[in-house]
């Protein structure tokens, strides 16, 4: 066996170790030297640079929220592409604030809370001074909004609460409970009219997706006039289910509602036994449960709704949906876009509730607007073709409206 | 045997592949009505220039000039040589198992088609007709699979005369075969020359070449060496492989002197079940021993059930063991998994190397090492410079043909493959060796080679336990020989004495006796 | 040309899709006008994207042993919720609570493992199962409330490292990071480089090294500039600590030990592998129990992210996993992919969709283009393979390949999977 010559083996260690030095010399070189070539201070170099305290154009008095630029960027960020709605607020959001001299930047995260969380951080990095946040889950984006108020941004929580941070400024929407409350005194009140063979009439429950948190006042304000009817006898749940968990429908979905609708008359009503009245939430609920009655051979029951969906406008007209609510979008909209112009302005906003929205770390202000129940006697003058163009387009085509004229 | 006049002729056909000249000028000449034998090693480039023939290369890919029946013909794919009447048949037969043998025959449908719609009638009448010209009597609504391996290649044939072809092109088609179903289907060609059929015979068995051709084209590294012509005189497989090899071998088999010992592995009435039927017995009370240094082999027909016995033995990888023992050194040993076998010193090589013996996506350094994992890491890590050295020294002692050990084993031909498997294994550092067809598909050069390698190893005072359905190659590399026919050990031989004959009435024998059970010490 | 080859070390095949990322980054960081590679951008890519990644280190192993997990996103909702109930219910402190959630991840894949490994149900069934066995035991816990968590483990989800020391421009902590993180690859390279000497192989040229080390500095180098000077306060995030550490460790188990050996034997051949020896059950049970061990990291990750639970977490992401593994080389039938290729594909998923976003592509398009990129990719990946050629660059250098290399006597052109009679 040969003795192994080491010669070689020194010579490239030696080699090595030069190499070695030089190389790392090189790679720290590399790396100071681009932190040098930049600003020396480190400032966030995604663009959006102001500070978080009213340092802004003009008033010399501290503002409630920081302000900004006239042509600054805005951020909308709603949920999934899923109802009429939030596709009609896409628009006019990208109308109205363009028209009020800013840039909108309008997303829709249809993949779901990821996406959303994504979206924000890149509105954040385009450098938005507001961001209007629709939630698909608004108690999962604590992160990002932490991000968006340490780069100096104002949020605003637009028709579902931002829950679990401090970092949302306020809260728009329309008043949800109250909406409730509309809605139970809708279903006493076309009971009383329509069902003229009871009290004590039979009535079943829907309640929203658990995972919104909207449902909860919805079901809350409508029991709020329910209830007391439900103890002294008036009413009665056929089925026992009455707690909104037992009611829900998850991911607002018209299947899960009808699904269950279908159980339900199947369990209880399948031998005479009469259903009268449902409550349902919002209009898409609603017509699934009707297909569900109608499925079953039952007679058309009174039944509540939200959203004044064009497909329940005639559903409304014909009487076979007792009610819907209008939450005109266009309203909604347009009293967002002129908070941010008075947030931009430095001019204070009044909210209107500051009491009733805790998110579980503050109190929110809130700003409510009003809704507006709508039924067969005024179904034909409820929309305002102005901002609600297509909903008063469907109530005047239909033969009821027409010929009232 | 009437010959008739040339009908192909393809003249100067070279191949280029990116860095290799698989054929390099090719010339060959075939009669009307002969059967015309192509042999040459693995990588001669027989295949090769059957491709080129049958349109796998289509024109244009390669250089030279093909002549059929006095056309020059330029074959754009596969379906254009058909239509001028080659047809191959490969030597992974292409029979789809689940379907019938009429459906398999008219697999396009479109000679018993009309618009589109089969006639199945129709279909069934001509299916009978084409297998009564093969000799085969079966109902040909019966599946594929459920044929032996024989009646399946005798229906490729038939798929191919149902193309009204006019040469036959044959890959092989006797290496699945065992002796019975090989004479079967040699008699068919026969029967199908004198009709007037041409066929081309890719084959390594040189005897069949020598009983059968009526002439032979001996390739070379891609050349053309020679034309043997058969009735010119007596061609020997002496002389093919010659020609094949361009040295004369003295013998087939290199010359060993055994050096045996004392036994030290021993098999005891050992029982396998079928894996999936139960209560048939594919091992029916087998008993064996191995001595130190000695080369055991193991003969029997296709289906006899030495591969079961062997896997079940190591690690009862096969069937359900239904008793029996294992004594190594005298000791009784459990060996319930295949790590338990090869913590015992037992290695198996098997039969088919594609499918059992090697991961293709590997390189020759994993694969070497893959056995024996163990031996080169601590804790599950692997030591890189050990598998390195263990492979490269293996890959120099096997003599390996590859241009590093970082290469693919899918690259490799037959036998360094094979080489690569058996490397694999003996880097176990087994006691016992058990080698099943070691030499299956690889070409008479390398075949030398790896009976060197056995012997080599009973030198070094393993014991080589060898299943060959080869006869010859039992009886020129092996010491003692038993014989298995339908799970039963029905004979033991020595070597010296026993001949092909006396091998195989032992191997078809019914009434049968147990060898001495007792070890002779 | 030979030049290049040499310094990127012979196998150009693997670098394929890392050179389509690259172009990625340069086209984005031209469309959005230099935000793409900004610190802050950089950083919310790996927050946003890491627990992807994860995930697919684990599918990895799955894939490559042939069978495919259609459960870890169900898996990491049930984790997420189980870790952020104990804290608040039972009251655990952070660290118990995620260790709850890790054994809980691992029982789970030694649920399914077992199902698979032992019973022999195909993976796809078993996962299958598993997805909506497991969505169902979410809600059933969860009851699809959110739940917060604690503070400690939203540093998990979205921190960073801290600050220190004197005023280097960089957060010093990134700037340590890089600094060892070029020694180790300097020190891998020597070393790799001595133990082809002792093997008496031929070793790249000493230039074609140092060339290669230099170009691995600037890249390093260029990393941390490109992390540490973010926002006082931010660094390289956590996220991409423990992404990278893991990609470290499950790197070396996939090339230096017995199991990454025995999971790449078994996907290769399984009966081959039974017959080398290999115990196949412990294998398939093994790569099963990891990926929802990994899932439970990435549950973790996420809910910290996210600072709350909530009823659709973990949807869809087996398929995220899916499609980077795949972009990264894995092969359908098994036998065949790397965890660093499965970072690349996931990056480039990663960066297209950020860089998307930062452009405004809405999110109908943006999905229609992921699914597009997904289906090209990999047709660009089979296609490559079955010419036995590597990317673009490497056609360029096939010639000069096989010339060096010298077919010896007797081999055709190397196809995978065929030889000849």
């Amino acid at each position: 066996m040969q003795v192994p010559d080491h010669s070689l083996e020194s010579k490239e260690r030696s080699d090595m170790k030069r190499i070695t030095t030089a190389v790392v010399a090189l790679g720290a070189v590399a790396a100071f030297a681009l932190a040098g070539c930049s600003n020396g201070s480190r400032g966030d170099t995604s663009g959006s640079g102001s500070t978080p305290s009213g340092a802004g154009t003009g008033t010399a008095a501290a503002s409630q929220f920081p302000t900004f630029a006239a042509g600054a960027t805005i951020g909308v960020s709603l949920p999934q592409k899923t109802s009429e709605n939030w596709v009609l607020a896409e628009g006019l959001f990208n109308t109205q604030l363009t028209a009020a001299g800013f840039k909108p930047m309008v997303n829709f995260a249809n993949n779901g809370v990821s996406d959303q969380q994504n979206q924000i951080q890149a509105m954040i990095t385009a450098g938005a001074k507001v961001i209007v946040v629709g939630a698909i889950d608004g108690s999962q984006l604590g992160s990002q909004l932490e991000a968006a108020k340490q780069a100096g941004i104002t949020i605003i929580a637009y028709d579902r609460l931002l829950t679990n941070t401090p970092d949302v400024d306020m809260y728009v929407a329309y008043d949800n409970y109250k909406v409730g409350q509309l809605q139970g005194q809708a279903l006493l009140d076309g009971l009383k009219a329509k069902k003229t063979d009871g009290p004590p009439w039979n009535i079943e429950l829907i309640a929203g997706s658990p995972d919104d948190a909207n449902s909860k006042p919805f079901f809350e304000g409508a029991m709020s006039v329910l209830q007391p009817k439900i103890d002294d006898g008036t009413l009665k749940i056929p089925s026992g289910q009455k707690t909104q968990q037992q009611a829900s429908t998850q991911g607002w979905l018209a299947k899960n509602a009808q699904n269950r609708m279908d159980a339900i008359l199947a369990a209880n009503y399948a031998s005479g036994t009469k259903l009268d009245g449902i409550l349902s939430p919002n209009d898409t609920l609603a017509r699934a449960a009707l297909t569900s009655v109608k499925n079953a051979g039952l007679p058309n029951p009174v039944i509540t709704g939200q959203d004044s969906e064009l497909e329940s406008i005639p559903l409304i007209a014909d009487g076979t949906q007792y009610s819907t609510i209008n939450k005109d979008t266009g309203k909604f909209v347009t009293q967002v876009v002129d908070i941010i112009k008075q947030i931009q302005q430095g001019q204070t906003i009044q909210f209107n509730d500051t009491k009733s929205y805790n998110n579980g770390v503050k109190v929110v202000p809130a700003f409510l607007l009003p809704p507006v129940l709508v039924t067969q006697a005024n179904v034909c003058t409820a929309y305002d073709p102005a901002t609600s163009p297509s909903a008063s387009k469907a109530a005047l085509a239909t033969d009821y409206c027409k010929s009232k004229g | 045997m009437t010959v008739g006049p040339v009908i192909l002729e393809m003249k100067s056909i070279t191949k280029v592949f990116p860095g290799v000249r698989a054929l390099d000028d090719v010339t060959m000449t075939v009669r009307r009505g002969e059967i015309h034998a192509i042999c040459g090693e693995n990588g001669a480039g027989k295949s090769t220039l059957m491709k080129v023939l049958s349109g796998v290369y289509p024109h244009g890919t390669y250089e030279g000039t093909i002549i059929l029946d006095g056309e020059d013909v330029h074959f754009a794919n596969i379906r254009a040589s058909e239509h001028a009447g080659v047809a191959i048949i490969h030597q992974e037969l292409a029979l789809i198992p689940e379907l019938s043998v009429t459906e398999n025959l008219f697999i396009g449908g479109n000679e018993v088609a009309t618009r589109g719609v089969i006639d199945w009638v129709e279909a069934r009448r001509r299916a009978l007709d084409l297998l009564a010209r093969v000799g085969l009597e079966i109902d040909p609504d019966t599946a594929i699979k459920n044929l032996g391996v024989g009646q399946q290649q005798l229906v490729e044939i038939a798929k191919a005369l149902a193309k009204d072809v006019k040469i036959l092109i044959l890959d092989e088609p006797t290496s699945a075969l065992n002796e019975d179903d090989a004479e079967n289907l040699l008699d068919i060609l026969r029967s199908l020359r004198s009709k007037g059929l041409t066929s081309i015979l890719i084959s390594h068995k040189l005897n069949e070449i020598a009983a059968i051709a009526d002439s032979i084209t001996i390739i070379r590294d891609g050349k053309t060496v020679e034309t043997l012509s058969v009735d010119e005189g007596t061609v020997t497989e002496d002389r093919m492989i010659r020609g094949m090899v361009g040295r004369t071998l003295e013998s087939r088999f290199p010359h060993h002197t055994p050096h045996i010992g004392e036994p030290f592995f021993e098999v005891r009435d050992w029982v396998v079940e079928h894996p999936q039927i139960p209560g048939r017995l594919v091992a029916k009370s087998s008993s064996f021993y191995v001595r130190r240094g000695e080369i055991v082999g193991f003969a029997g027909l296709m289906g006899a059930g030495r591969t079961e016995l062997a896997r079940s033995i190591f690690g009862r990888s096969y069937g359900t063991w239904r008793g029996g023992q294992i004594l190594i050194d005298g000791v009784e040993v459990t060996i319930p998994t295949v790590q338990a076998a090869i913590a015992h010193g037992i290695a198996y090589v098997p039969e088919d190397r594609k499918t059992l013996g090697l991961n293709l996506l590997d390189t020759i350094k994993d694969t070497i090492v893959s056995a024996g994992i163990a031996r080169i890491s601590r804790h599950t890590v692997i030591d890189l410079e050990a598998a390195d050295a263990a492979a490269e020294q293996y890959s120099r002692a096997m003599r390996i043909k590859a241009a590093s050990i970082d290469v693919g084993v899918a690259t490799l031909s037959g036998g360094n493959q094979q080489k690569v498997v058996l490397s694999k294994w003996m880097f176990t550092e087994p006691r016992l060796a058990i080698l099943d067809e070691p030499t299956r598909g690889i070409d008479v050069g390398a075949k030398y080679e790896i009976y060197g390698l056995i012997n080599e190893l009973a030198d070094q005072g393993k014991g080589v336990v060898m299943i060959s359905s080869e006869l010859p190659e039992l009886l020129g590399v092996c010491d003692r020989i038993y014989t298995v026919f339908e799970g039963r050990i029905t004979g033991e031989a020595d070597a010296r004495t026993a001949t092909q004959e006396s091998l195989m009435r032992q191997m078809t024998d019914t009434a049968t006796t147990n060898p001495s059970t007792t070890v002779t010490r | 040309m030979k030049a290049i080859r040499q310094i990127f070390g012979g196998n150009l095949r693997q670098y394929g899709m890392s050179f389509a990322l690259i172009l990625l980054l340069v086209f984005f960081q031209w469309r959005t006008h230099g935000i793409m590679l900004t610190a802050t951008n950089a950083q919310n890519i790996l927050n946003g994207y890491s627990y992807v990644l994860i995930l697919a280190i684990g599918m990895l192993f799955v894939i490559i042993t042939g069978q495919i997990d259609l459960a870890p996103g169900s898996v990491a909702a049930v984790v997420g919720i189980c870790v952020a109930l104990s804290i608040k219910n039972w009251g655990f402190p952070w660290w118990a609570g995620v260790l709850f959630g890790l054994l809980i991840g691992i029982a789970i894949g030694a649920w399914q493992g077992a199902w698979l490994a032992f019973v022999g149900v195909p993976g796809f069934i078993t996962t299958l199962a598993g997805q909506m066995l497991f969505r169902g035991l979410d809600q059933f816990i969860g009851k699809a409330a959110s739940v917060p968590v604690p503070k400690e483990i939203r540093y998990i989800g979205n921190g960073y490292l801290p600050e220190w020391g004197p005023n280097t421009g960089l957060n010093n902590s990134t700037l340590l990071l890089g600094v060892v993180a070029l020694v180790a690859v300097v020190a891998m390279e020597l070393r790799r480089r001595r133990r082809v000497i002792r093997a008496k192989g031929t070793p790249v040229p000493l230039w074609a090294m140092v060339a290669r080390l230099v170009g691995m500095a600037i890249a390093l180098g260029y990393l941390t500039y490109l992390f540490g000077s973010g926002r006082y306060g931010t660094s390289f995030p956590v996220t991409g600590v423990i992404l990278v550490v893991l990609v470290l460790i499950y790197n070396f188990i996939a090339t230096r030990t017995t199991i990454g050996r025995g999971v790449y034997a078994v996907g290769g051949n399984r009966a081959a592998a039974a017959l080398t020896g290999i115990n196949t059950k412990k294998i398939y049970f093994l790569a099963m129990a990891n990926m929802s061990f990994l899932a439970a990291v990435a549950a973790i990750m996420y809910v910290g992210r996210s600072t709350a639970t909530g009823p659709s977490d973990g949807v869809g992401w087996e398929l995220d996993a899916i499609a980077a593994v795949f972009i990264g080389g894995a092969a359908v039938s098994g036998g065949v992919g790397t965890v660093v290729g499965s970072l690349i594909g996931g990056l480039v998923m990663a960066i297209l969709n950020n860089g998307m976003y930062l452009v405004g592509v809405g999110a109908d398009l943006s999905q229609m283009i992921r699914g597009l990129v997904l289906l090209v990719a990999v047709a660009f990946d089979l296609y490559n393979k079955s010419q036995g050629k590597p990317s673009i660059t490497g056609t360029l250098l096939r010639g000069l390949r096989m010339r060096e290399r010298g077919e010896a006597k007797g081999m055709e052109r190397p196809r995978a999977g065929v030889t000849q009679s």
